[in-house]
């Protein structure tokens, strides 16, 4: 019997060794992306007398080799299945289960100090005070909306062993703001709004970095209400002109998709639909558009994502309403506009949006110089606050 | 090339077990060249540059072993000289850096210069002066196949770590040994268990290793015990894990290795730690320096001294910093102890004390060996033994209890000789009759190895190749 075992162990695994890289070598050309991992998959490396010579081509090899073998995406999903389900790990890919049913991600136990943020702080709002002198020149107003990402808004929920950074958090923040203020610059806190309702769980995703379309909605009616009292007279989607209704589709969010959608959620997407909809004329990076505002699939058992406003990001959008008497505005920040501006284009003749880690045309500046809109609004969650490249960097030429 | 990479697993492998057993077995020679070949390839993938330091180490102990046989005029000069350009090679490759440095912080105006270091230069190098000073001694003759001493050094299953092999041991086998399918289901099985030791638990518990000691001014009391222990368990498993799969890959091609290790953890005393740890350099450095200086047969104070030497080296063996000089004088001071002042009281405690003294001090030593520098060491020391900034308990200590309950579980009682208890108790209960300790025997061990192959590639999928531990040696 042993002898038997052990040439089927040997025929076994000299099967396996032989077939995974043949299945290498049949497939490696059908994936170029992996979709749970959000990333694209290495490209074969190019064989060269230099990358043998320092060794870069074995780490490119391995890399490719790695990302192209066979099966790879369902080995990781029945591997993450096993560290919840089995290993029960409360850390699983980064993503943090034991945080009271919402998935927050797993932070680092490094703070930084309120000296690490002074400096940044300082630097960083001088920047937006020329902008906002730079809009205020140009005619307009400037507005920069915080919120809260969706880390900081759960932070409670993090289990008392982890670090939540909660503390640091509250200290970059309150020193950005500060800072801004000094600048000039209008600061619109919705983690203030949001916390003067009792900061409702149904307004993030517990399987998303994002707000859902509730927090959105809040943080749109706050934006139109901060607006309203600095004089502008707009046309507001209160609730009796739109319904926000829940999608029957089922919600993949950004924590939940490093889990392989293993994690069971009962988050649903919401939209809003307008009683008497706004008609629209939208381009995409100049080019004219047929998109909606909201991305649905058809088929109600597929899956959808927060890329479902607006169809997620874009280099410039412009979405034209040819009601001349109402002001335009422009809006750049990170994904967290995309929400909004589903709400924001009805209150305007001409909504720009910019998103300046994929547009590349012209600077902030010229863009603004160019264009004058009357309202500019930087729509930016507290985890970018300190950024200084993408939507961070205005005021670069 | 790293064995827990894919290029390794599913690329060099096959392809070598391909090309070698397509080579009639009669032909020996030639599935020695293929031998040769795939190892001197192995040993370039992390880049050819590192190739021409290699080859002249080869070809430059070849012909000096040939120079140095008895026999040979001007053998003695020859030899010494040999000795000398190993150690020196190994000492510009290796120490240069540190001696500059050490000489820059005393002010002097010199400039450290950027030296890549050949991998695997200790081993290769360690196993050069054992073939010449056998051959130098006439305890083998010398080889006159300079593609036999390039193999014997090039071998890849212990090219990189070891186990350091003895031209003895290894020359015969070059020339006569017999390939089974018995001796590479045994090895394969074994490279398994190997790659999920490496893979499955070192990798792991170096996670809570490494928080532990980049902590900083968060450090507790917990989290420094959590992560010593958890080196002194990740050090284990990443280094016997590789010894693992050498034997194992050496057993398929029907090479026999030496063992390197034996359940060193249960040891109780530092001194019995060593003759369970590394033992291929332990048996080293007793063949060609403790006893070459006169080992013990010479006064107390000699001993002393040839001691000191000794634990001097295996230190910087092991690094070029102050702190592996640290660890190699405290484990000098440790078995000096042992040897003249305390050791027979030890044996007279019960065997539990002794397993936690000895433990104590492995895991302190440890600490010394793990740590970036000396003021490193005195942090986490004084953290271990009550003086840590950050208080007695933090919630990382917590997080890491929590978040690798089963690797801390399993490595435990892996660390153990429990797989040779239930081995002999499963033997036991096979010749008394039982068909059930006969099929697990059977078909179990394989079974799980298979398990763990898989799931040791799939983490190797998710997390990446991580280098094995004693790779930067």
């Amino acid at each position: 019997m042993n002898r038997i075992s052990k040439r089927a162990f040997l025929a076994l695994l000299l099967a396996v060794l032989f077939a995974v890289p043949a299945g290498v070598i049949l497939w490696s050309h059908r994936e170029t992306t992996a979709y749970y991992e959000n990333r694209t998959l290495a490209e074969r490396p190019a064989l060269t007398w230099q990358s043998l010579w320092d060794g870069t081509f074995a780490t490119a090899f391995e890399s490719w080799f790695s990302d192209h073998a066979p099966g790879r995406t369902t080995l990781l999903e029945a591997d993450t299945a096993v560290q919840m389900k089995v290993l029960r790990r409360p850390v699983v890919n980064d993503i943090v289960l034991s945080a009271d049913g919402v998935l927050v991600p797993f932070l680092s136990y490094d703070e930084y100090t309120e000296q690490d943020y002074a400096g940044p702080a300082a630097s960083i709002a001088e920047n937006y005070g020329k902008l906002n002198d730079h809009v205020e020149a140009n005619g307009g107003s400037f507005y920069f909306v915080g919120l809260p990402e969706q880390r900081v808004y759960f932070e409670e929920k993090f289990p008392d062993y982890l670090n939540n950074h909660e503390t640091e958090a509250q200290t970059a923040d309150a020193l950005f703001i500060q800072a801004l203020e000094d600048q000039g610059v209008r600061f619109l806190n919705m983690e203030d709004v949001y916390d003067e309702l009792g900061r409702p769980e149904e307004f993030y995703s517990t399987v998303d970095h994002h707000y859902n379309y509730y927090g959105a909605y809040t943080a749109y009616r706050s934006i139109m209400e901060t607006l309203a009292s600095d004089g502008w007279d707009l046309p507001v989607l209160t609730e009796d002109k739109i319904d926000l209704v829940e999608q029957p589709f089922p919600y993949i969010g950004s924590r939940n998709r490093k889990l392989y959608n293993l994690w069971p959620n009962t988050d649903k997407a919401v939209i809003g639909v307008q009683k008497d909809p706004v008609a629209f004329t939208r381009y995409d990076n100049g080019e004219l558009s047929e998109k909606p505002l909201f991305i649905l699939p058809e088929d109600p058992a597929m899956p959808t994502t927060y890329n479902l406003y607006m169809g997620g990001d874009f280099g410039e959008t412009v979405l034209e309403t040819d009601r001349p008497e109402l002001p335009d505005v422009l809006i750049f920040g990170d994904s967290f506009t995309n929400a909004l501006e589903t709400l924001l284009y009805a209150s305007f003749d001409e909504t720009h949006i910019l998103d300046l880690r994929y547009y590349t045309d012209k600077s902030l500046k010229d863009y603004i110089s160019d264009y004058q809109p009357d309202i500019v609004l930087c729509v930016q969650n507290d985890t970018f606050y300190y950024t200084t490249t993408g939507n961070g960097n205005v005021w670069e030429d | 090339m790293a064995f827990g990479s894919m290029s390794f697993l599913f690329g060099f492998l096959p392809l070598t077990l391909l090309c070698y057993f397509l080579m009639p077995r009669r032909w020996r020679s030639g599935r020695n060249l293929v031998l040769l070949l795939f190892s001197l390839a192995f040993y370039c993938w992390g880049g050819v540059r590192l190739l021409p330091a290699f080859a002249v180490s080869c070809v430059g102990n070849w012909a000096a072993a040939l120079l140095s046989a008895p026999g040979r005029r001007h053998r003695k000069a020859i030899y010494a000289a040999a000795v000398v350009l190993n150690v020196l090679m190994l000492g510009y490759y290796k120490y240069t850096g540190f001696l500059l440095g050490n000489l820059a912080a005393l002010g002097m105006d010199v400039t450290v210069p950027s030296i890549a270091l050949p991998a695997g230069i200790s081993f290769f190098t360690f196993q050069a002066v054992a073939y010449l000073t056998d051959v130098y001694r006439g305890t083998i003759p010398a080889e006159r196949n300079l593609g036999r001493v390039t193999l014997f050094m090039a071998f890849f299953p212990q090219l990189l770590q070891g186990p350091i092999l003895r031209y003895g041991e290894f020359g015969p086998e070059i020339l006569q040994r017999r390939e089974t399918a018995d001796e590479a289901a045994d090895g394969a099985v074994r490279f398994c268990f190997g790659l999920a030791k490496k893979v499955l638990l070192a990798d792991a518990l170096g996670q809570v290793a490494d928080g532990a000691f980049s902590a900083g001014d968060q450090l507790t009391v917990s989290l420094a015990w959590l992560g010593a222990v958890a080196y002194t368990l990740q050090l284990y498993f990443d280094f016997s894990g590789y010894t693992d799969m050498a034997i194992g890959l050496g057993r398929v091609f029907g090479f026999h290795l030496p063992e390197n290790f034996n359940y060193s953890y249960i040891s109780k005393s530092a001194s019995e730690f060593w003759r369970r740890w590394h033992m291929t350099l332990s048996f080293w450095f007793r063949d060609y320096v403790y006893i070459p200086l006169g080992g013990n047969r010479c006064s107390r104070g000699r001993h002393l001294i040839n001691l000191l030497v000794v634990w001097l080296l295996t230190g910087l063996w092991h690094g070029s910093a102050w702190n592996f000089v640290l660890w190699g004088l405290y484990y000098a001071a440790l078995l000096v102890g042992e040897k003249f002042l305390w050791g027979k009281a030890l044996q007279k405690l019960p065997g539990l004390v002794q397993h936690v003294y000895a433990l104590v001090l492995i895991i302190v030593g440890w600490v010394l060996f793990r740590s970036a520098s000396l003021t490193q060491v005195g942090e986490m020391v004084s953290a271990m033994f009550g003086a840590a900034p950050g208080g007695l308990w933090s919630g990382e200590s917590v997080y890491y209890l929590h978040q690798f309950a089963w690797e801390w579980a399993v490595a435990v009682i892996a660390a153990m000789p429990v797989k040779n208890w239930l081995s002999s108790r499963l033997e036991a209960r096979r010749e008394a009759g039982s068909t059930a300790a006969a099929v697990t025997l059977a078909w179990g061990v394989k079974l799980l190895a298979f398990v763990l192959l898989g799931w040791s590639v799939v983490r190797i999928l998710s997390t990446g190749v991580q280098s094995f531990l004693y790779f930067q040696f």
